[in-house]
């Protein structure tokens, strides 16, 4: 007989946990599904939930967002890009267009897109105009863009393509003197995608349970179980609690199409900084279609506070699980989702959104007394 | 999804009601048959859902010990 998610939570409150302990999770799916559903609240009083880095908007680089902002202004272009991407602030004076937003208010031709194939379809429908399709994602969205590209596209498309992988940045944390965390939710769409073994290195190297996990309550309550349990025993391993979706490999034809559509490359995340491996580039076979060759480098040299984050703002921090969303000073102060002024509060993966969204109001450290109550479907 | 159609890698598909196209071309390794059910991000389907459900590798640890007490 399956457990439900309130059976899991029953045994995660029998596991005799005698200090505190810090499970990490790297994607906003789940950070929204811990929030909206109260599970932190749920939990007994010495585990902590951290929302790392799952949110490819919040570390996009503050350059290519600007990149995008001046192709859009300046070059003639239609500019498409995934909703999400359209409010993130980039760090201009209040009198300059500083968002996509702001510049398709300014005349610009900005389309959002929900899937690469409509980025197609209005490249189709357009072929006297070049397109650009600013691309900002981790494996699971990067994965559709190679997909695209080695499916057909028309020669008047071109991708910035801002795609990242989830693993080095938790590899990071991992590998800095103070890792932020005990336990590791491993994501499930990357899972499925890339396959499960892409985070055994948290197990093998670093001795930290993982376990990879779904959307539902009742799949995260059981890789938080299954996590802690592994502390308690001493035996990590690397668990799989979305097996509906996650199999050993991943998806094959995606890793495949990622292989031959693009190449891996150091990259830099906003406010973190160069990340080794963490990056995916065009392959020169599809040079033809990178924006990044097209079309020229708008930034200029000595902009002010280029590639930071908004100042302020502890998006960073927020991403690295260094601290909650209402440690930053100016959470629900001067920045909400009604005027955001980092990128963490603009992306629906972003945390402070998230823990917005889930009624989080105060600024202060942290008090679990936040969430909502626990429901279970 | 629940895939209702299909035309070469596109797929029409429906849940809760709501009917969107879908690209197959991610699942090219999978045989993908009317009636499946699938994930789709960005409007592609990125794997084909198994009948499995949530569970952790602990339930079958505790299963077999549990046998082997029986058996003991
Ligand atoms: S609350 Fe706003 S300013 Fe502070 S970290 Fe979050 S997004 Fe940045």
């Amino acid at each position: 007989m399956m457990l439900t998610a309130q059976d899991w939570l029953a045994k995660i409150h029998m596991l005799p946990l005698k200090r505190r302990v810090r499970i990490m999770n790297v994607c906003g799916g789940h950070e929204r599904s811990i929030t909206m559903a109260g599970i932190r609240n749920a939990l007994p009083k010495t585990v902590e939930l951290i929302a790392g880095p799952g949110c490819p908007v919040c570390i996009c680089p503050e350059e290519d967002v600007y990149q995008a902002i001046q192709l859009a202004l300046h070059a003639d272009v239609i500019l498409v890009a995934f909703g999400d991407m359209l409010r993130v602030p980039v760090n201009m004076s209040k009198r300059e267009v500083r968002s996509l937003e702001q510049a398709k208010a300014n005349g610009a031709d900005i389309r959002p897109v929900a899937s690469p194939r409509e980025a197609v379809k209005i490249a189709q429908e357009n072929p006297l105009r070049s397109v650009v399709f600013f691309a900002a994602g981790f494996e699971t969205t990067t994965a559709p863009v190679a997909a695209m590209l080695l499916e057909g596209v028309p020669d008047n498309l071109f991708v910035l393509l801002s795609g990242r992988r989830t693993w080095p940045a938790v590899a990071m944390l991992l590998d800095s003197d103070t890792p932020a965390f005990d336990g590791l939710i491993a994501p499930g769409h990357v899972s499925t995608v890339m396959g499960p073994e892409e985070w055994l290195f948290v197990v093998e190297k670093h001795s930290i349970p993982a376990a990879v996990s779904g959307f539902m309550p009742v799949s995260l309550l059981a890789a938080m179980y299954s996590v802690l349990r592994q502390l308690l025993e001493g035996k990590p391993f690397l668990d799989n609690c979305y097996p509906e979706l996650v199999r050993p490999g991943g998806n094959p034809s995606a890793k495949a199409q990622i292989a031959q559509a693009l190449n891996d490359a150091d990259a830099n995340w906003r406010g973190i900084g160069v990340i080794p491996a963490s990056g995916f580039v065009l392959s020169p076979r599809f040079g033809s279609h990178d924006a990044r060759i097209r079309f020229p480098d708008f930034d200029l040299a000595g902009r002010k506070r280029a590639g930071q984050m908004p100042h302020g703002c502890e998006c960073a921090s927020v991403v690295l699980g260094k601290i909650n969303p209402n440690q930053c000073k100016i959470y629900g102060r001067s920045c909400t989702p009604k005027s955001p002024i980092g990128p963490c509060m603009v992306s629906d993966e972003g945390a402070c959104r998230i823990w917005w969204a889930g009624g989080v109001r105060n600024n202060a450290t942290v008090s679990t007394e936040d969430a909502q109550t626990f429901v279970v479907e | 999804m629940q895939i209702v159609e299909i035309d070469g890698f596109n797929a029409h598909c429906v849940a809760k009601g709501i009917g969107r196209e879908v690209s197959l071309f991610m699942l090219q390794d999978e045989s993908i048959e009317i009636g499946d059910c699938v994930m789709v991000h960005v409007g592609y389907a990125i794997q084909k859902m198994s009948e499995l459900e949530a569970r952790s590798a602990w339930e079958v640890y505790d299963e077999m010990l549990a046998l082997e007490a029986k058996g003991a």
